[in-house]
């Protein structure tokens, strides 16, 4: 879901290069240090001081994707289990508690596998493995400090202290004054290279009160699951982040420590810093901490293609909520040229109170409460979707808005946008971008994402060239290729009648 | 002036990084590793930055401050209204002005003029009513300020309230309402609200009844009551001169007169209403909100309160509520406490979210933290660990020139001291254990607490003896 909002990001960026170069001597590219360590870690700086704060990123190009079938979850768990510490950080006496942390991995594993075997399960030993779990997380509370990460940084003035996991990409980030730049530095590296997973198990419920809480009592959270479920067959992209409940509640340490791997490979991290710093003195302290990790790759596994889609495919869920529509289109992802031009078809139908869809489904004829575009879900590492969705006012229906919306769609191959339409697309997304660079840990969100993701964040300034290519003929070819009846995913929130 | 104090700092910064970090640490040898409670930091300047404040003659009070990173020119502004301020039986109609003032055309454009206007200079205001204020939030382009303002102005003080657009906005009202109850924690947070504010006018919210009542003429009248120059509080911060920020702003706003006189301030909401209710929802996790009226930004024990809260719930992992109850027994993965303090009142509040199963077994971890507070274990390491957080966190509400004159306009909104900002960290700074204890010990007894639980009812078992019998609440569309 934070996709979205990078997307939006990305393509703001871009625009702003058309203008960086002639209006506004705002030049990105002159701003921004970048450095590559020895060991293959990618390393972004730009000086801002507005204020004496600093934003870091640091972005691993490791996400969900990357589980394997049954440990869906694990990279999301993993990035919960990165806040329990080091071995020097959250820890009393590390050698009495490795001990304890090993004993119970190994009862949580046989706990586990007893339970996995449902109504064969031995009750007793369940119960006897419970308790012994429970002595021994009650003994470990002795050896170690809860907290501890989250203790630092917030009494050392750190803000937005936060990680997320998507598809694509893991990524921790914090905001600090600007004098403690070595603080982030020193916890950072050691939960690099000496992560200690203590309280795993409870933290695994931790995350199914997670999934509970995004998925299970949210009709839309439930509806975006089923949709990229039944738009994604054989690619993992249809599997939700959070995980299956039925993967989740036997996640293993050993699945976590085997996303964890994938972490390390330096060749596969950026770390952003933006703010109030003087960059060859930060870059030396980054150095410090962080030249010492082992250069290695990952070995990727290999990802199975998503294939071509034959038919239109349609999915309902029924909830005790208000009715919803989800319309979602296979597309290429960046750098494809198409890619391009469907993110202006975005801003055309859906940004701003005179888009055509807006303004036709809400103002003119009032069967919407909402609709809105994204281009890109759910991630950019592979080919993604184009997704409509939009609430219809009661007494319409989802049906009305489908309809509706498919031919202002069909409409679109027959009679081009006009230029005006065109001209007021490029607008909104420079303006977005200009917006978007008025705060430190935006600026390092949207460099270190394409930065992970692309290769280079200077990417966007070819892109920008490519975007401006785009045109009135583009958008029509675009979406005659992509915007057909076979390649469609419908998804559908119906309300549930109560009994 | 700011920026060369930095600059110089930094220089600092580095030079004291070298001194004192190199000599402790070698390569990347995990046993060498600083303890990072010992780390030394060089000092960090920061002065409390000033937006400069003026009155134009009509009333109107003006902040500024300049900063020409980017092209753009923000306009923000706090209006004297809110949606406390609805008529009895009419709730809805503040929402409902501010949004058609937008969106319903003025004296001399259409609204699908308006609409292609603010579209083709990219920008577009956000106009909203809350509970004790309206707001505006404008960004635009430097180029474009006469046009920005122009429009601004005219949706401000001369809205023409189009009667298709008022249907309209009714509607739609009428259907976010339907679907409040689709999304269990804002229903909850509504009727949270409701109960805690029961008879004040805080306490009334529209709905689709309240909402049939409202006609256009409504809308005009709150509009003329309420949006009068003498209400209106501008922060104008970008990529514009002081000079020309008064200009624009007399040319623009400068000649509209006031026809009103000051509006009297609603009575702050008094504790009441204690209790437990339920509302009905089959779904498979509990939303828990517990909470009283506590004290408000202009009371002296807010400092003590601000403290008490980060201990309490706010104040992330090592807080006490979220680490009883996710960490230690992983009962939820959102919980904790929030504290919104106003000008003359605040409200306190822990809360959860977790498995229908572990509803009560929450609520009484959250009661016993409550309790365990309010007997007086407040500790100097907890207080230590709250007031470094709290002050050392201050800086980031002044990262931007925007946040900087927001925060000076909220201040002077709140009727604050005017040394309010400046005297803020050494007043959470000289917070005592004994002065956290004895704000625990009044403010925390959940005896007071009004907590209301929506969830699947029926299987939420035995309710917990100590708090009474629950009230099952229906809430209205």
């Amino acid at each position: 879901m934070k996709q979205n909002k990078f997307l939006k990001i990305f393509f703001t960026l871009t625009f702003f290069f058309i203008i960086a170069g002639n209006s506004y001597s705002f030049d990105l590219e002159k701003k921004v240090v970048k450095t590559k360590l020895e060991n293959g870690l990618t390393v972004l700086m730009l000086e801002r001081h507005i204020s004496p704060t600093v934003s870091l990123y640091i972005r691993h190009r490791v996400g969900a994707v990357d589980e394997v079938a049954g440990a869906s979850g694990a990279a999301h768990l993993l990035e919960h289990m990165m806040f329990k510490g080091t071995t020097t950080i959250g820890t009393k006496n590390y050698a009495a508690e490795k001990n304890i942390l090993e004993a119970i991995e190994k009862t949580g594993n046989a706990l586990d596998k007893e339970k996995r075997k449902g109504e064969k399960a031995d009750s007793q030993q369940i119960l006897k493995l419970k308790v012994k779990l429970k002595q021994l997380q009650t003994k470990h509370q002795k050896y170690f400090l809860p907290n501890a990460i989250d203790r630092l940084y917030t009494e050392n003035g750190g803000l937005d202290l936060n990680a997320s996991t998507g598809q694509d990409v893991t990524t921790y980030q914090v905001s600090l004054p600007s004098n403690k730049i070595e603080l982030w530095a020193r916890i950072e590296s050691d939960r690099l290279m000496n992560p200690v997973f203590r309280e795993f198990y409870t933290e695994r419920d931790v995350v199914m009160e997670e999934r509970r809480q995004r998925v299970e009592t949210d009709p839309h959270g439930k509806l975006y699951e089923q949709f990229l479920n039944t738009a994604y067959k054989v690619h993992p992209y249809g599997r939700p982040i959070l995980g299956w409940t039925q993967d989740m509640m036997y996640l293993s340490p050993a699945s976590v420590k085997n996303i964890f791997k994938k972490y390390k490979a330096p060749e596969s991290i950026v770390i952003a810093v933006v703010g109030d710093i003087n960059p060859p003195e930060t870059l030396k302290l980054i150095k410090r901490y962080f030249g010492g990790i082992p250069a290695g790759k990952i070995k990727t596994a290999v990802i199975p293609e998503e294939p071509g889609q034959a038919e239109e495919r349609r999915v309902a869920v029924n909830f005790d909520a208000n009715p919803m529509l989800l319309i979602g289109y296979h597309k290429p992802t960046a750098p494809a040229y198409d890619d391009y031009v469907l993110d202006v078809l975005e801003t055309i139908l859906t940004k701003g109170r005179t888009s055509r869809l807006y303004n036709l489904l809400v103002t003119e004829m009032g069967i919407a409460k909402s609709v809105s575009t994204s281009n890109g879900t759910p991630g950019t590492r592979y080919p993604n979707l184009f997704i409509i969705s939009a609430e219809p006012r009661f007494p319409h229906t989802n049906a009305q808005l489908e309809e509706v919306i498919l031919s202002e769609i069909e409409k679109i191959k027959t009679q081009p946008v006009s230029a005006a339409e065109l001209a007021k697309a490029k607008n909104h997304l420079r303006m977005g971008y200009i917006k978007s660079l008025d705060s430190n840990s935006e600026i390092a969100s949207i460099l270190s994402y394409y930065e992970v993701l692309l290769g280079d964040y200077k990417y966007f300034a070819n892109y920008l060239n490519v975007i401006d290519q785009v045109s009135i003929n583009d958008l029509q070819n675009a979406v005659k290729l992509y915007f057909h009846k076979d390649n469609r995913t419908v998804a559908e929130l119906n309300i549930k009648k109560k009994d | 002036m700011k920026r060369i104090i930095n600059i110089l700092c930094l220089k600092l910064v580095f030079l004291l990084f070298i001194l004192f970090s190199a000599p402790v640490f070698s390569a990347a040898a995990g046993s060498n590793l600083p303890v990072p409670d010992k780390l030394i930091y060089p000092p960090l300047q920061f002065n409390l930055p000033d937006a400069e404040r003026l009155v134009l003659e009509n009333g109107i009070v003006l902040y500024i401050l300049e900063d020409h990173e980017l092209p753009l020119v923000t306009i923000n502004a706090l209006i004297k209204t809110g949606t406390m301020y609805d008529p009895l039986g009419k709730e809805g109609v503040a929402e409902l002005t501010t949004y058609v003032m937008k969106t319903g055309g003025t004296q001399k454009l259409s609204s699908t003029e308006i609409d292609n206007q603010f579209d083709f200079i990219a920008a577009s205001p956000s106009l909203t009513a809350n509970l004790d204020s309206a707001q505006v939030n404008f960004s635009f382009l430097n180029k474009d300020i006469d046009q920005g303002l122009e429009l601004l102005s005219q949706i401000l003080i001369t809205p023409a309230f189009e009667q298709n657009k008022f249907d309209l906005a009714k509607g739609l009202k009428n259907e976010e309402l339907r679907r409040l109850k689709d999304d269990p924690q804002k229903l909850a947070v509504r009727e949270f609200n409701r109960i805690i504010y029961r008879d004040n006018s805080r306490g009334r919210f529209a709905s689709r009844q309240s909402l049939k009542n409202i006609e256009r003429e409504d809308l005009i009248k709150f509009h003329g009551q309420f949006f009068q120059p003498q209400n209106f509080m501008f922060a104008i911060t970008g990529d514009i001169t002081r000079e020309e920020a008064v200009n624009k702003i007399s040319r623009y706003f400068g000649s509209w007169k006031s026809d009103r006189n000051s509006i009297s301030p609603s009575l702050p909401p008094q504790n009441s209403n204690n209790g437990l209710f339920y509302i009905n929802k089959e779904i498979p996790q509990s939303t828990i909100i517990s909470g009283q009226l506590s004290p408000g930004k202009n009371h002296p024990d807010f400092y003590a309160f601000t403290v008490l809260d980060f201990i309490v719930g706010s104040g992330g992992f090592p807080s006490r509520i979220f680490s009883a109850v996710r960490n230690n027994e992983g009962l939820a993965y959102s919980a904790g406490s929030f504290y919104r303090a106003r000008y003359d009142h605040g409200v306190f509040a822990a809360y959860a979210f977790t498995k229908t199963e572990s509803t009560f077994q929450t609520l009484s971890l959250i009661n016993s933290v409550l309790d365990n507070v309010q007997s007086g274990t407040i500790t100097a390491n907890e207080i230590e660990w709250a007031k470094k957080s709290i002050n050392n966190g201050f800086i980031f509400s002044f990262t931007s020139p925007e946040q900087i004159a927001w925060q000076q306009m909220k201040r002077e909104y709140d009727m604050l001291p005017p040394d309010f900002l400046s005297t803020y960290r050494n007043k959470i700074e000289s917070m005592k254990v004994d002065d956290l204890n004895k704000i625990a010990a009044k403010y925390l007894n959940i005896k007071n607490n009004s907590t209301l639980i929506l969830g699947d009812t029926k299987k939420f078992g035995q309710s917990l003896t100590n708090i009474g019998q629950p009230v099952l609440i229906i809430p209205e569309d």
